[in-house]
C-alpha cells in the first residue's frame, strides 16, 4: 500500500520511456503503452481511496528506505494525505480523459511518439508534484511540468502563434520557477530541511524576515503556476495555441498544481492563513483574477482563448474560496477545483472537436453548427451550464458553497470586504453566463456559413471522453452531498490539520481528522429538478391536449448552395425562411464580438485598457510578473 | 564574506529579471533567464557553505577535531537545478530559432500576434 | 393516513394554493390589469381585463412555423423550459407565510431560476437563426447583466436584516424573511432598506422585460427581437412566461418587503394579490405609461449606477447596523 504513490508516478514516467522506445515502430503499440500507463496510475489512485478517505490514514513512502530518525527527516519522502489524494485523483482522471481523447484527436499529426512521451512526462510530473512530501522535489516536478507543457504547447509549431505562446509561457513561467527555488532555499537556510512535514512541524513556531520572504516567493511561484492575475496572459496564449487535449491538461491539471501549492503553503507549511493579512492577500488575488479574466473573455475572438480566460477566472473562484481560511471555504474551493477540471476540460475538448471538424476556432467565422454537430452541441451546453453555475450542474453546487463561505466569513468577521467578494463572485458568474451565450450563439446557433455545409459530428471515440466529463458534471451537480461527505470533508480536514500531516510523516500517531462544517442551506437540487420536469410535462400535456389548431410542422427543404459562397437559393415557401422584413435573405450572422455592444460601449475605456495591457510582448508580461513579485514581497514584509 | 555572496546572488536575480524586462532581443531575454538561474544557484550554494568548511567527502583522513563539512544537500540541489536550467535554456533557444524562421525577426515587440 | 394527508396537502399547495393555479390566475389578472391601467393613463379605453387569456388561447390556435435555418429541438424546447422555470420559481414565493415549496437558500434559487428563464429566451432566439433574434438576444443579455447586480445587492441587504439573529448573520431563506417580518413588522418600514426597495421596484420591469426596458423585443426597432421567429404554441408559452414573470417579480417584492400574515390562508392570498397589483402598477404600469423605451447602453448605465447605487447604499447602511 505504501508504495502505491511512487508506483503511480513511475508508471507514467516509465510509460513515457517505453512509449518512446516502441511507439516509433507502431503507433498502435505506443497507444496501448500510453493507455496502460495511464490506467495503472488511475487504478493505483483509486485503490488509495479506501485507506485515505475512509480510514483516514496518511500513506508515506521513503525513497530508498531513508526513514526519519529521531524526528528528523533525511530522505526524500512521498506523503499522501487526503488533500494530496484529492488532487491526485483530479490529475489522473483528467490525464485519462485527455489521453483517450488524444488518440483520435491527434491521429493525423506526425511525430506522435514525441507527443505522448511529453504528455506522459507532464502527467507524471504533475502527479509527482501533488504526491510529493519534499519541497525541492516539488520544484523539480514543477520544472519538468513547465518544460513538457511548453514543448506540448508548441507541438503544432506550424500553427499560428504556437511558438510565440510557448516562448512566453517558458520565459514568464521561469520567473515562477525561480521564485519556488529561491523560496525553498530560504526555508532551507533557516530550517535545514526540505521535508514538508518537518517544515509543518517547525515553521509555525518561527517567524523571521527570511521566512516571510520565503513565503512571498513561494506564493508568487505557485500563483504563476495557477496563472493568477498578472500571469493570466500566459494561460491565454498557451491554451489558445496548444492542441485541445493539452489545453485540458494546462487548464484542468497544471493550474491545480498552483492551487495545491497555495493550499499547502498557507494551510500546511506556514499555517498563517489564520492571519487577516494572508487572507486578504489570497482572497484579493483570487477576486481580481476572477473579475479581470471574465471581462477579458468579452474581448476574445478565438474560441479557445476565450475559454482560457474563463478557465483562469474559475481558478480565481477557487483561490478566493481557499483564501477565506474557513473549513467551508476550503471545501468550497476544493469542490470548485474538481468541477473546474471537469467542465473546463469538457469545453476545451468541445472546442477541439469543433476545430477538428471545421478547422477553425474563429468565433466570428463559425455559426449554426448545432445542426451539423448536434451531439457536440449538447455536450457544449452541459459544459456552458456548468461553468456558468446554472443548476442542476456541478458549477452551481460549488459556487453556491463559495457564496455561502464568503458570506459566513463576512458574518463572522463583520468585514465588509467579504461582502464585496461575494458580490464580485455573483457578478462574475453572470458575466460568465453571458459570455457563454455569446459562444453558443456564434458557434452553435445563428446562421450556418455555406462553407460548413458538409461538416459532420466528430467521431464517437472523441465524444466518449467528453461524455464521461459531462456525466460527471451532472452527477456531481445532482448529488453534491456524496462528494462532500466522502471526499471534501476528509480533504478539508487534511488541509486544516497540519499537525496530523507532520506527525504521520515523522512517525507519530496523530490520526487525521475530517473537517466538520455546516452548510447554510442543505441544498437538494434533485428535488427541484424533479419539480422542473414535472412542470415541463404538465405544460406539454396541456399543450398537446389543446393541439387542435396546430398545423403539422413541415420538414424543411434542403438548402442548395449557389455560386455565391454564403447565400442560399431563394425559398420556394418563404414561410420557412427567417424573417427579414421583406429584404433578400442574406447571410447575416450577428458576430460574436458584436453581441455585447451595450455593455462594452459603457465600459469601453476599461476594455481598451485591458486590451492594451495584454500587449503580447514578452517583456511586458515579465514586467507584470516582476512587479507582482515585488508587490507581494513588500506586502509580506509589511503585514505578514 | 557570506553576506557578500547573498548580496551577489540577489544582485544576479535582479539583474536577470531586469534583463528579461528591458531587453527586446529574444536571445537577451533567454540570457536574462539564465542569469536569474545563476543567481538562484549561487544562493543555494551559499546557504550550504560554511567558512573554512571542507568538502563533505568521507575518506577517514579529514576527521580531526575542528573540521567542518559544508552542507552537502545544497550542492546536490544546485546540481539538479543547473541541469534543469540547462534544459530550459536549450528549450528556449530551440524556440527562438524556430521563431526566427517563422517571424523573420528577433525583436519581441514584433512577435505579438497573440494579444488583447 | 397521516402520510396520505401530507401528500394531499403538498399536492394542494403545489397545484392550487399558493401553487400553480393561484399563480396562473393572478398572473393573467396582473397582465390584464397592467394593460388596462396603461391604457387608462394614456386616455385609451384599453382591452378587457381578460385580454391576456384571449391572446394566449388565440396563439394556441395558430400554426407553429419553424424557420428552415432554426435548430428545431432547441427552438421548441426553450419556451417550454422557460415556462417551467418561472412556474417553479413561483412555487418558491411565499404567499403570506407559506410557500408551496420551500428550501433553505431559496432566494438564491429564485435568482438562478429567473436567470435560467432569461437564458431560455436567449437560447431559443439563438436557435432560430434570425438576425433580428440575434440582435434581440444580445440586448436581452445586456439587460440581464444590467439588473443582476442590483438584484443581488437587494437580496443581500434584505438577507442581512432578516438574518441578523442567525448564526451566520445572513439568511437566504424566504421562510426566515417571512418570520422576521411577522415578528418585527414589514421590512418596508425599515428605513435602511428603503433605497433597496426602490431599487427592487426598478429591477422588476427590466427583469420582466416590460416597457420602457423591453429592449430585447423592441418591436418598432428589431421586429420583436428575440420573439421574431416565434409563432403558435411556442409564442403562447413565451407570453405565458412573461405574464408569470410579472407575478413572480411583484410577488418577490411583496415577499421581501411587504410580507403580511394574518393567519388565514385565503385572506393572505387576497392581500397578496392586491399587493401584487399595487406593485405592478407602481413598477410596471407607471414607467410604461410615462417613459419611452430606453437605449441599450442607457439601460446598462442606469442599472449599474443609479439602481445598483441605491441597493449598495442600503447594503452599506444595513451592514453598519442602522
Amino acid at each position: 500500500m505504501s508504495n502505491f504513490p511512487i508506483l503511480a508516478v513511475m508508471a507514467l514516467f516509465m510509460g513515457a520511456f517505453i512509449n518512446s522506445l516502441t511507439g516509433r515502430r507502431s503507433r498502435r503499440v505506443g497507444n496501448i503503452v500510453v493507455f496502460i500507463a495511464m490506467a495503472i496510475a488511475l487504478c493505483l489512485m483509486l485503490a488509495l481511496i479506501p485507506p485515505v478517505f475512509i480510514e483516514g490514514q496518511v500513506i508515506t513512502y521513503w525513497m530508498g528506505g531513508w526513514a526519519p530518525e529521531a524526528g528528523w527527516a533525511y530522505g526524500i519522502g512521498l506523503e499522501v494525505d487526503a488533500l494530496s489524494l484529492f488532487f491526485g485523483l483530479i490529475v489522473t482522471i483528467a490525464v485519462m480523459v485527455s489521453g483517450v481523447y488524444s488518440f483520435t484527436y491527434m491521429a493525423k499529426d506526425d511525430s506522435q511518439v514525441n507527443f505522448y512521451t511529453l504528455f506522459l512526462m507532464l502527467s507524471g510530473s504533475v502527479l509527482g508534484l501533488v504526491l510529493s512530501g519534499d519541497l525541492f522535489n516539488i520544484f523539480v516536478m514543477v520544472e519538468i511540468m513547465t518544460f513538457s507543457a511548453v514543448a506540448l504547447t508548441a507541438f503544432r509549431n506550424d500553427y499560428e502563434g504556437a511558438l510565440e505562446g510557448a516562448f512566453k509561457y517558458l520565459v514568464v513561467g521561469s520567473i515562477g520557477s525561480m521564485c519556488i527555488l529561491v523560496g525553498t532555499a530560504l526555508i532551507y537556510a533557516n530550517l535545514h530541511t526540505l521535508n514538508m512535514a518537518q517544515m509543518a512541524a517547525m515553521l509555525p513556531t518561527q517567524h523571521n524576515t527570511v521566512l516571510v520572504l520565503a513565503f512571498g516567493f513561494l506564493f508568487v511561484g505557485f500563483a504563476t503556476k495557477a496563472f493568477l492575475f498578472p500571469f493570466q496572459p500566459l494561460a491565454a496564449d498557451a491554451h489558445a495555441v496548444a492542441p485541445a487535449s493539452i489545453s485540458l491538461m494546462i487548464s484542468g491539471v497544471l493550474t491545480k498544481c498552483g492551487v495545491y501549492g497555495i493550499i499547502r503553503l498557507c494551510y500546511g507549511l506556514f499555517q498563517n492563513i489564520d492571519t487577516a493579512a494572508v487572507q486578504y492577500l489570497v482572497t484579493g488575488f483570487g477576486c481580481v483574477t476572477m473579475f479581470v479574466c471574465v471581462t477579458m473573455a468579452f474581448n476574445q475572438h478565438n474560441f479557445k482563448r476565450l475559454l482560457a480566460f474563463h478557465s483562469i477566472s474559475q481558478v480565481g473562484y477557487v483561490i478566493t474560496a481557499v483564501g477565506l481560511g474557513s473549513a467551508l471555504g476550503v471545501s468550497a474551493g476544493l469542490f470548485h477545483a474538481v468541477n473546474h477540471t471537469l467542465f473546463k476540460g469538457l469545453l476545451f475538448l468541445v472546442a477541439g472537436a469543433v476545430q477538428h471538424e471545421t478547422g477553425s476556432l474563429d468565433l466570428d467565422g463559425l455559426g449554426g453548427l448545432s445542426k451539423k454537430m448536434p451531439r457536440t452541441c449538447l455536450l457544449f451546453l452541459v459544459g456552458a451550464a456548468s461553468i456558468s453555475g446554472l443548476p442542476p450542474f456541478n458549477g452551481f453546487a460549488s459556487k453556491w458553497m463559495i457564496y455561502q463561505a464568503c458570506f459566513a466569513k463576512a458574518g463572522e468577521s463583520g468585514n465588509f470586504f467579504y461582502v464585496l467578494v461575494c458580490v464580485v463572485a455573483l457578478i462574475t458568474s453572470v458575466l460568465t453566463l453571458a459570455s457563454f451565450v455569446k459562444v453558443a450563439q456564434s458557434v452553435f446557433y445563428g446562421q450556418l456559413p455555406a462553407r460548413y455545409n458538409d461538416v459532420h459530428d466528430c467521431p464517437a471515440a472523441m465524444r466518449a471522453p467528453i461524455w464521461v466529463l459531462a456525466a460527471l458534471c451532472a452527477l456531481l451537480g445532482v448529488f453534491p452531498g456524496f462528494i462532500t461527505r466522502f471526499f471534501l470533508k476528509p480533504a478539508t480536514g487534511a488541509a486544516l490539520d497540519a499537525t496530523a500531516y507532520a506527525d504521520q510523516m515523522l512517525g507519530g500517531s496523530h490520526a487525521a481528522s475530517a473537517a466538520d462544517f455546516q452548510l447554510l442551506g442543505n441544498w437538494s437540487p434533485l428535488v427541484w429538478v424533479v419539480l422542473l420536469l414535472v412542470v415541463c410535462c404538465a405544460v406539454t400535456i396541456v399543450a398537446v391536449s389543446a393541439k387542435k389548431g396546430m398545423a403539422p410542422v413541415l420538414e424543411p427543404a434542403p438548402l442548395a448552395p449557389t455560386d455565391r459562397e454564403d447565400v442560399c437559393v431563394a425559398p420556394e415557401n418563404a414561410k420557412y425562411e427567417p424573417f427579414f422584413s421583406g429584404e433578400e435573405s442574406e447571410y447575416s450572422q450577428v458576430g460574436g464580438s458584436d453581441l455585447f455592444w451595450g455593455f462594452k460601449e459603457n465600459w469601453r475605456k476599461y476594455f481598451s485598457f485591458w486590451h492594451r495591457w495584454h500587449s503580447g510582448i514578452v517583456n511586458d508580461y515579465a514586467l507584470y510578473g516582476v512587479v507582482a513579485l515585488a508587490a507581494v514581497l513588500l506586502y509580506c514584509l509589511l503585514f505578514v | 564574506m557570506m553576506s557578500f555572496n547573498y548580496f551577489v546572488a540577489f544582485f544576479f536575480i535582479v539583474l536577470g529579471l531586469y534583463c528579461m524586462v528591458t531587453r527586446h532581443n529574444l536571445f537577451k531575454v533567454v540570457i536574462g533567464m539564465s542569469i536569474v538561474d545563476y543567481g538562484a544557484n549561487l544562493l543555494i550554494v551559499t546557504v550550504g557553505a560554511t567558512n573554512g568548511g571542507t568538502a563533505p567527502v568521507y575518506t577517514g583522513a579529514e576527521i580531526v577535531a575542528g573540521t567542518v563539512f559544508v552542507d552537502p544537500i545544497p550542492m546536490a540541489l544546485t546540481l539538479t537545478s543547473i541541469v534543469i536550467s540547462a534544459c530550459i535554456t536549450a528549450m528556449a533557444l530551440a524556440l527562438v530559432i524556430k521563431m526566427y524562421q517563422h517571424y523573420g525577426t528577433l525583436d519581441t515587440r514584433k512577435i505579438r500576434r497573440l494579444n488583447g | 393516513m397521516q402520510v396520505f394527508l401530507d401528500v394531499l396537502g403538498l399536492l394542494f399547495k403545489v397545484f392550487f394554493f399558493p401553487g400553480l393555479a393561484f399563480t396562473l390566475v393572478v398572473s393573467f389578472l396582473l397582465a390584464g390589469l397592467d394593460r388596462k391601467l396603461v391604457a387608462r393613463m394614456q386616455r385609451r379605453v384599453g382591452p378587457p381585463l381578460l385580454q391576456p387569456v384571449y391572446d394566449y388561447l388565440k396563439c394556441l390556435g395558430k400554426e407553429t412555423i419553424i424557420p428552415r435555418k432554426a435548430n428545431r429541438a432547441m427552438f421548441l424546447a426553450a419556451p417550454l423550459l422557460g415556462v417551467a422555470s418561472v412556474l417553479v420559481t413561483a412555487l418558491f414565493i411565499p404567499v403570506g407565510g407559506a410557500a408551496a415549496f420551500s428550501a433553505n437558500g431559496d432566494t438564491v434559487v429564485v435568482l438562478y431560476l429567473l436567470t435560467l428563464a432569461s437564458v431560455t429566451v436567449i437560447m431559443g432566439s439563438a436557435a432560430s437563426g434570425s438576425p433580428f433574434a440575434g440582435v434581440g438576444l444580445s440586448r436581452e443579455m445586456v439587460s440581464m447583466i444590467s439588473y443582476e447586480l442590483p438584484f443581488v445587492l437587494v437580496l443581500l441587504a434584505v438577507g442581512r436584516v432578516a438574518g441578523a439573529g442567525t448564526a451566520l448573520g445572513v439568511t437566504f431563506s424566504f421562510a426566515d424573511i417571512a418570520a422576521y417580518q411577522a415578528a418585527n413588522g414589514v421590512l418596508l418600514g425599515h428605513v435602511a432598506l428603503l433605497p433597496a426597495a426602490l431599487a427592487m421596484l426598478l429591477v422588476i420591469p427590466c427583469e420582466v422585460g416590460q416597457q420602457p426596458f423591453d429592449i430585447d423585443e423592441a418591436e418598432t426597432e428589431i421586429c420583436e427581437g428575440v420573439l421574431a421567429e416565434y409563432s403558435g404554441h411556442p409564442l403562447a408559452r413565451y407570453k405565458l412566461m412573461h405574464n408569470v414573470k410579472m407575478f413572480v417579480m411583484s410577488g418577490l417584492f411583496c415577499a421581501l418587503f411587504l410580507n403580511i400574515q394574518t393567519g388565514f390562508l385565503l385572506l393572505d392570498g387576497v392581500i397578496f394579490a392586491v399587493l401584487c397589483c399595487v406593485v405592478t402598477f407602481l413598477s410596471m404600469s407607471v414607467p410604461h405609461a410615462v417613459c419611452a423605451r430606453f437605449k441599450v447602453e442607457q439601460v446598462f448605465k442606469f442599472y449599474w449606477t443609479i439602481v445598483a447605487g441605491l441597493a449598495a447604499v442600503s447594503l452599506a447602511l444595513v451592514w453598519l447596523g442602522l
